[in-house]
């Protein structure tokens, strides 16, 4: 006989797992459509005069975008589910339904920012369109289908009091905000820029000057995207898993106010990590200006 | 006859939300290409991901505690507390790895602009701006500001929620449960909102100079959660 702590924590990693899974694969897909705001350079781009093949459909800020994407497809499986139909089917299901919407979303959202770039001379390339919703809807649906799935086992195995479509659209804020905020960085700062030295900040001077041409040919999200899963799509998936496993953690090892107690062990622990960072990273790159305020690179 | 402990703690809870935005460091598009301090995100982007975490720790804590129909004051404060700890656990999360991309991926030190030393550590900070920006990443002062801005959004929403059930008191209840967690879901939206306003865009934490301007979202958001409560307190059948 399993203790039932063994198995609550196999649920709690569980959850944690595909949590990883859905914030790498959240990252992944607004690298591909450059949603959020690494895009405010490509939309910059083409009235700097560098019209470019960068999939662009930022009419919406992610984490309102996940949030609707996750409760559609849950509410889609809820339905389901309520029929009867096997949980495994419902949510694939589900998450296909809303990655259906985002492929819409996707089109539409590309084809008006674009368009209403003529005066800039930015074509609409039909190629890209046709090339890049099919990669949109595939990350999207992992995503989906890893968030739904998880508020899932929270809801009915950990006794999550929240129906199912409130806490996928709960968790599909979080995801969205997550992946805004972490590895949308390494698009926006990194790959969008590599014709800037490495190791400093944009200067504002180059805004809208994106990398345009890729390995081979042009450069376009399929190509961003691909520089992207080696770094910032990971880390928002161990952002996302870190959250979900660490709440969840919490929550079912202790009980009453120990719970508490250990979430801010957990805060206090990730400030002096934050901080060991901030000291290695200002030792091995050294100031940009010595104290005369001289340029030292 | 509505509650008026009830208007008046969601109205707190609303005050709570929009002063904790100002205290989250976000630094908007500019921090998404390593040009200003702060989470490379919007502020209620943010403000919303890590509060609404806070929410769905509340929520859990609020049905083990309730289920059984006795609520105490204890169980109360430890309901928001615990939507207080996961609302900070999601942002200390973010921002920590957040850091990360920064520092490994982009190469930059975290750096403030907008002041000479760090408060807490007392680094020099101006030295390590590079050219053309407004600082890059997380530094400790703006890391522990985000910590508070969490605790604060996840407090208030926390709270919102708890009046909200309480007024029903029936935490098996799903019609009941789904009606709170998306009243309380929408007052953090409307209070972090009016905070976004008042920020402007970026804002590095409370040594930012923008964080001055904190007595005029407190007075926005109390007036708009006020209106909030009145609206969600009948729908939730408050009135005797």
């Amino acid at each position: 006989m399993v203790d039932p702590i063994v198995m609550d924590l196999g649920i709690v990693a569980l959850t944690g797992a595909l949590a990883t899974i859905a914030g790498a694969a959240e990252d992944l897909e607004s690298d591909v459509g450059s949603q959020s705001n690494p895009n405010s350079q490509v939309q910059l781009a083409a009235q700097m005069n560098f019209p470019h093949r960068i999939f662009n459909k930022a009419i919406s800020g992610e984490p309102p975008a996940y949030g609707l994407w996750c409760a559609s497809g849950a509410t889609v499986a809820s339905v389901l589910m309520a029929k009867e139909m096997s949980i495994f089917f419902a949510i694939a299901i589900g998450s296909f339904v809303a990655a259906i919407i985002l492929g819409l979303f996707a089109v539409t959202a590309h084809m008006g920012r674009t368009a209403s770039q003529k005066r800039f001379k930015q074509p609409v390339y039909m190629d890209m369109v046709i090339g890049h919703v099919p990669s949109i809807m595939a990350h999207g649906y992992i995503a989906i289908f890893c968030i739904v799935a998880f508020s899932y086992i929270m809801d009915h195995f950990m006794g999550h009091p929240f129906p199912l479509p409130l806490l996928a659209f709960l968790w599909g804020i979080a995801a969205g905000a997550i992946g805004s905020s972490t590895g949308d960085v390494h698009y926006g700062a990194e790959r969008e820029f590599q014709n800037q030295p490495f190791g400093c900040g944009l200067n504002a001077a180059f805004s809208g000057n994106i990398v345009r041409k890729g390995e081979a040919g042009l450069r376009n999200g399929i190509d961003n995207v691909w520089a992207c899963a080696k770094y910032g799509g990971p880390l928002t998936g161990l952002a996302l898993g870190m959250t979900v496993f660490l709440d969840n953690w919490r929550t079912t090892v202790f009980e009453g106010m120990n719970t508490i107690i250990a979430g801010l062990i957990i805060v206090l622990i990730l400030i002096l990590a934050n901080r060991m960072v901030e000291v290695k990273a200002r030792k091995a790159y050294g100031p940009y200006k010595d104290e005369d305020g001289v340029e030292l690179a | 006859m509505i509650d008026p402990i009830t208007i008046i703690l969601i109205t707190l809870g609303g005050v709570l939300i929009g002063l904790g935005v100002h205290f989250i460091p976000v630094g908007g598009a500019p921090a998404a290409m390593a040009q200003a301090t702060g989470v490379g995100t919007g502020t209620v982007q943010l403000a919303a991901g890590s509060g609404l975490t806070g929410l769905i720790s509340a929520g859990y804590m609020y049905h083990h505690l309730a289920i059984d129909g006795i609520f105490t004051n204890s169980d109360f404060m430890l309901v928001i507390a615990s939507g207080a700890i996961g609302a900070m656990i999601m942002i200390t999360v973010t921002m920590f790895i957040g850091q990360l991309v920064y520092v490994y991926g982009v190469g930059v030190p975290p750096v403030s602009a907008k002041v000479k030393k760090d408060p807490i550590t007392g680094d020099v900070q101006d030295l390590y701006v590079s050219r053309g920006t407004e600082g890059h990443g997380v530094p400790t002062v703006s890391f522990v500001s985000g910590t508070i801005g969490g605790l604060l959004g996840g407090l208030g929403g926390s709270l919102i929620y708890v009046q909200l059930m309480e007024i029903v008191s029936d935490p098996s209840n799903m019609a009941v449960v789904a009606l709170a967690g998306i009243f309380a879901t929408g007052v953090f939206y409307v209070n972090a909102v009016l905070a976004s306003y008042n920020i402007g865009g970026t804002i590095e934490g409370f040594h930012d100079p923008k964080f001055k301007r904190v007595p005029k979202a407190i007075i926005s958001c109390l007036i708009a959660s006020l209106l909030c409560a009145i609206i969600a307190v009948p729908i939730m059948g408050g009135v005797v």
